[in-house]
């Protein structure tokens, strides 16, 4: 999974605290401005849009669908550790 | 100088004595003959050049020195200027000759444009018109050259690294969107025109203004003319019309501009109307403009008090009454039952578009159209964004600003003043491998295009600094507070040409074969629009990025290349190298003959259309088949839902008969009403329909490589069956 | 055979926009067939199906779970799909998959169409009329005897099924005259959805039809009307 997210955004802040994305194997990709490598791999995605929206933070799943907007990803988030604690 | 004898003018072929003077008639550009005058050397070079009067003396008397020892009777101006031009350079003023250079075409070269078609442009047909168009533009291109472009830049266009487009139109803008709303409001005064008419009152009068002043903005702008939500506009003036009415001027309007074969060059206005079934957003609260230029008064007692005029929101019906009498008659196609090649409609699709009343209907009734003749443009707004599209594929997302200009429709009009096209598969075959050094080539290139677009915009300031007298009148001309040209909001634009044989050259797949491939394309593209929102930071002008429409651009590299870079590019260009039937694939789509379902191709070309800025399509070929109009209304839906694709557009292939004048599907060799062989096939060029008799060799490639979702059986040669299946 | 059941796909196109109107839709292609009509034009499937390689189901179908929600259905067409074995699997498999599936037949085999329509495993059925109902007629033109029940016997199960379905008839210049399509207009009368089909002579499995001028538009079109008024008055 990789979670995209930009410096200094609230949203993304909470996520990271509240969670050790790294242990869950979840790569962070932060997104700036004028960054091509970030822009095709959000491009890739089809997430070009939802990033000028303003729609962070992104979390893209291994099947290639995504999840965004802070409540949505802390509640996959929590599900995916419930289900792997299971 | 005594010594010569003037000798007066005299008519073409006067036998002269034989005369010891030099009694030289020169035939000058005046069309008249004139005695002659070494004075006349010397006054060139002091008016044209930094030259100093000693050395134009010395250049004058070496000159006439020489004529003399000819003894020519006969010398034409322009020889007289190149004789000078060769004594420049023997005395090593090379800076000089530049600017004392003549423009002009050998006779050959005239005679052959002359008796043969232009294939340039498919859009211009032959004809005297359109030599004297080609004629004029070979001339004024070179003139950009000279006085409008530096060296370098023009250098690296000649060479085929960039290509800058119409060069022939280096004194006008590129292209024009605009609002019907300039018109009714301010009716028809056009500058040098005999009279003025004020705003129309009538809708015939309306379109009749309309056509005018698309013929006008032909003769300011080099490429397409596009216009706003048509079919919203004109409802104000549809409320007295009958069906049968409104049906005819939606066929007035289809035929005007298609027949509009006799203006500029006789070509045809490039001309594109965007249309809605809905009433967007942005308009529904606007004062509608009606007959007369005013606004439509509220008649209802009830709501009048606060609401004193009608808006845009209340013509819902009568827009949607003209956009089906406008699909209707693209249905039935011209006399022929041929698709219709201009205006091109582009509907817009957009969210609100599926929440409005009747658009089951209304898509079934546009995807007939796609499917039988080929013409609706299905252009996707997706989330709140709002577009106005014209040409190929220029579109501008409307920005907070814009849609502050909603409010006062007029004021909505658009350009783009320039593209320039970058030749991607060469800077592969330059860094041979090295990552590194391609990006570093590719913003080289980017940085040319920009010093192309510098040089333009000083160039059109200047045409327009000159104001109502000078050679810009009809884009000075100020009824709103500023310019029709609104040069502070002009796009200047960078394409891209062969993004798929860069990346096969470079990495060893194309974009069909690899997610690699597709990965790294987009990574060069990113980069490309990176670059370019730099450059706009740094020079305060709009860089966007676009898909070139590249008629000829695919064919001219792709040519280019084979000569310098015969090695490299014969592995990866595209087409028939032994019929020279070449070309790289236009901009960022993928593999024109690649055995993709429309599924993949929509979605997968549609990955790059976020990142290009000013407009992006696909094209779905559809040959000779033609599908279920519900089974496109599905696609099309499926694709605003699940891509993020711009456009797409479905191009059907027809002949037709030149002796029944009968129309059939697919491209034959017999006409199946008569039998007869003397056909001419149709289909879509790059970005409109045209007839394939006037086709470069590159495109023709391409015709025969388009894959036209055939059955795929597994070639008998094949042996890996999966190969197909997963191809 | 290169999948779990008894069948062999020859050909595949992966999104059509045509053979199954509303839908986007996979077209498989079996091979083999019963018929031998003479105006054929998948004849390499019908005569010599050993030349083409056959395609693996799994790899299809592994294709196919890509564009879930964009495919909608499966046209399986051929040859003759009926005379499959392992028909039944793989429709059933389609539809597990989430597909839906519309049959392309000759209507040669009713037992095999009944048990499929019993078993609910059909969307849609396409059926060929290749002549008018009589045995020479039909003989003639399917290139074989003896089928003529058979087809009307499909007939009849697929007018009383309540399923969706189309008839079609490929017009042939030399097999056909215009009473027998107009014949047929008024044995067929009453059924909604009977398309008569142009016949292109190039590429047809009898060679001397492939000489064939190609019957002129403007009657062909003529044809259609006439039958299709035929068919109004007698519905
Ligand atoms: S039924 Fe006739 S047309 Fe159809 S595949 Fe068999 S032989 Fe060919
Ligand atoms: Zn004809």
């Amino acid at each position: 999974m990789t979670l995209f997210t930009k410096e200094n955004c609230g949203k993304c802040d909470k996520i990271k605290k509240a969670f050790d994305l790294e242990k869950l194997g979840i790569n962070i990709e932060v997104i700036k401005p004028n960054d091509p490598d970030v822009l095709a791999h959000l491009a890739w995605h089809e997430l070009v849009d939802l990033v000028e929206k303003g729609a962070l933070p992104i979390l893209v799943l291994d099947d290639s669908t995504h999840i965004n907007y802070e409540l949505p990803v802390r509640r996959y988030l929590e599900r995916h550790i419930a289900s792997m604690n299971q | 100088m005594t010594s010569l004898q003037e000798t007066k003018l005299g008519p073409v072929g006067f036998q002269l004595d034989d005369a010891t003077d030099i009694a030289v008639f020169v035939r000058s550009s005046d069309d008249d003959l004139k005695g002659w005058n070494r004075q006349r050397i010397v006054d060139a070079l002091l008016r044209e050049t930094m030259i100093d009067k000693d050395t134009a003396d010395l250049v004058g008397q070496e000159v006439e020195t020489f004529i003399r020892k000819t003894k020519i009777k006969f010398v034409s101006a322009p020889l007289i200027r190149e004789l000078v031009n060769a004594k420049l350079i023997e005395l090593g003023l090379e800076k000089e000759r530049r600017m004392h250079t003549r423009l002009g075409m050998p006779v050959h070269d005239v005679k052959q444009l002359i008796m043969q078609q232009n294939k340039e442009n498919a859009n211009i047909p032959h004809g005297p018109e359109a030599t004297n168009l080609t004629l004029a533009e070979n001339i004024k291109k070179e003139f950009a050259f000279l006085n409008v472009f530096n060296q370098e830049v023009g250098d690296a266009h000649m060479a085929g690294d960039i290509h800058l487009h119409d060069l022939g139109f280096i004194d006008r803008p590129y292209c024009s969107g605009q609002s019907l709303e300039y018109i009714k409001k301010f009716g028809l005064s056009l500058p040098n025109a005999l009279s003025l008419a004020k705003p129309a009152r009538h809708a015939e009068v309306l379109l009749a203004h309309m056509v005018k002043f698309a013929a006008a903005l032909q003769s300011n702008f080099a490429g397409a003319i596009g216009w706003d939500a048509v079919n919203l506009f004109f409802a104000p003036y549809l409320v007295e019309l009958d069906d049968r009415q409104v049906k005819q001027l939606a066929q007035m309007l289809v035929f005007e501009f298609s027949q509009q074969a006799v203006a500029r060059g006789g070509q045809a206005i490039f001309s594109d109307i965007n249309l809605y079934w809905e009433v967007p957003d942005h308009f529904v609260d606007v004062n509608a403009i009606g007959p007369g230029g005013e606004y439509v008064e509220n008649e209802d007692p009830a709501t009048r008090e606060e609401k004193p005029y009608l808006t845009y929101g209340d013509f819902e019906k009568q827009a949607q009454r003209f956009i089906w009498a406008i699909f209707q008659t693209y249905l039935e196609g011209d006399g022929a039952g041929r698709p219709f090649f201009f205006p091109k409609p582009l509907v817009h699709i957009t969210e609100k578009f599926f929440k409005t009343p009747g658009h089951e209907e209304f898509l079934k009734l546009i995807c007939q159209v796609a499917s039988e003749k080929g013409n609706t443009y299905f252009v996707f707004d997706r989330g709140n964004t709002a577009k106005i599209s014209e040409c190929c594929r220029l579109s501008f997302k409307l920005d907070e600003s814009d849609l502050e200009d909603a409010k006062t429709p007029w004021r909505m009009r658009y350009s783009a003043i320039q593209n320039v096209t970058i030749n991607l598969p060469r800077l592969a075959y330059r860094a041979a491998g090295d990552d590194t050094k391609l990006m570093a080539l590719l913003r080289e290139q980017i940085e040319l295009a920009v010093e192309a677009h510098l040089s333009k915009r000083a160039f059109i300031e200047q045409l327009l600094a000159a104001g109502a007298n000078g050679p810009l009148s009809l884009l000075c001309m100020d009824h709103d507070g500023q310019g029709y040209l609104r040069m502070q909001r002009g796009s200047y634009l960078i394409g891209m040409v062969g993004l798929n044989e860069m990346i096969q050259y470079h990495i060893g797949a194309q974009l069909h074969e690899s997610d690699e491939a597709i990965r790294f394309g987009l990574k060069i593209i990113a980069n490309m629009k990176i670059v370019a929102d730099k450059y706009r930071q740094q020079h305060g002008m709009h860089f966007v990025l676009e898909q070139t429409p590249a008629e000829s651009t695919a064919y001219r590299f792709a040519k280019l290349d084979l000569e310098q870079f015969s090695e490299q590019a014969k592995d990866v260009i595209k087409g028939d190298l032994e019929t020279n039937e070449i070309y790289y694939t236009n901009s960022t789509l993928f593999n024109i003959g690649a055995e993709m379902n429309p599924v993949e191709r929509i979605k997968l070309e549609g990955l790059f259309h976020p990142l290009i800025e000013a407009g992006a399509i696909t094209h779905i070929w559809l040959g000779e088949a033609q599908p279920s109009a519900e089974s496109l209304a599905n696609f099309v839906t499926k694709t605003f839902r699940w891509t993020k694709n711009d456009q797409v557009a479905f191009s059907p292939e027809f002949t037709s008969c030149r002796k029944c004048y009968r129309t059939a599907r697919g491209l034959l060799d017999e006409c199946p009403y008569c039998g007869s062989t003397d056909l001419e096939g149709i289909t879509r060029i790059t970005g409109y329909f045209t007839k394939l008799s006037s086709w470069n060799k590159g495109k023709l490639g391409e015709l025969k490589d388009r894959y036209r979702n055939q059955a795929v059986f597994a070639k008998p040669a094949s042996t890996n069956p999966a190969e197909t299946a997963t191809g | 055979m290169t999948s779990q059941f008894d069948i062999d796909i020859k050909g595949f196109l992966e999104s059509s926009f045509l053979d199954w109107p509303g839908q986007i839709a996979t077209v498989i292609f079996l091979a083999g067939c019963n018929f031998r009509c003479p105006f054929c034009h998948n004849h390499g499937l019908v005569l010599n199906p050993n030349e083409y390689p056959v395609l693996n189901w799994d790899d299809i179908k592994a294709r196919l779970k890509k564009f879930t929600g964009w495919i909608d259905g499966v046209v399986v067409s051929g040859g003759e799909p009926t005379i499959s074995k392992g028909l039944p699997d793989l429709i059933r498999d389609i539809k597990n998959c989430g597909f839906k599936v519309k049959l392309d037949t000759n209507g040669s085999r009713p037992s095999v169409l009944a048990d499929l329509m019993e078993n609910g495993l059909l969307d849609h059925v396409a059926m060929d009329i290749k002549a008018p109902l009589n045995e020479v007629a039909y003989a003639r033109a399917a290139g074989q005897p003896g089928f003529l029940d058979k087809v009307k016997e499909s007939l009849a199960l697929l007018q009383s099924s309540g399923l969706p379905f189309t008839l079609r008839t490929t017009v042939v210049p030399g097999i056909h005259t215009e009473k027998d399509i107009l014949l047929m207009a008024r044995q067929l009368g009453g059924v909604p959805n009977w398309q008569l089909q142009y016949f292109n002579p190039e590429n047809a499995l009898d060679c001397s039809l492939r000489k064939l001028e190609p019957m002129n538009r403007d009657l062909f079109n003529l044809l259609d009307e006439k039958a299709h008024q035929i068919m109004e008055q007698s519905a």
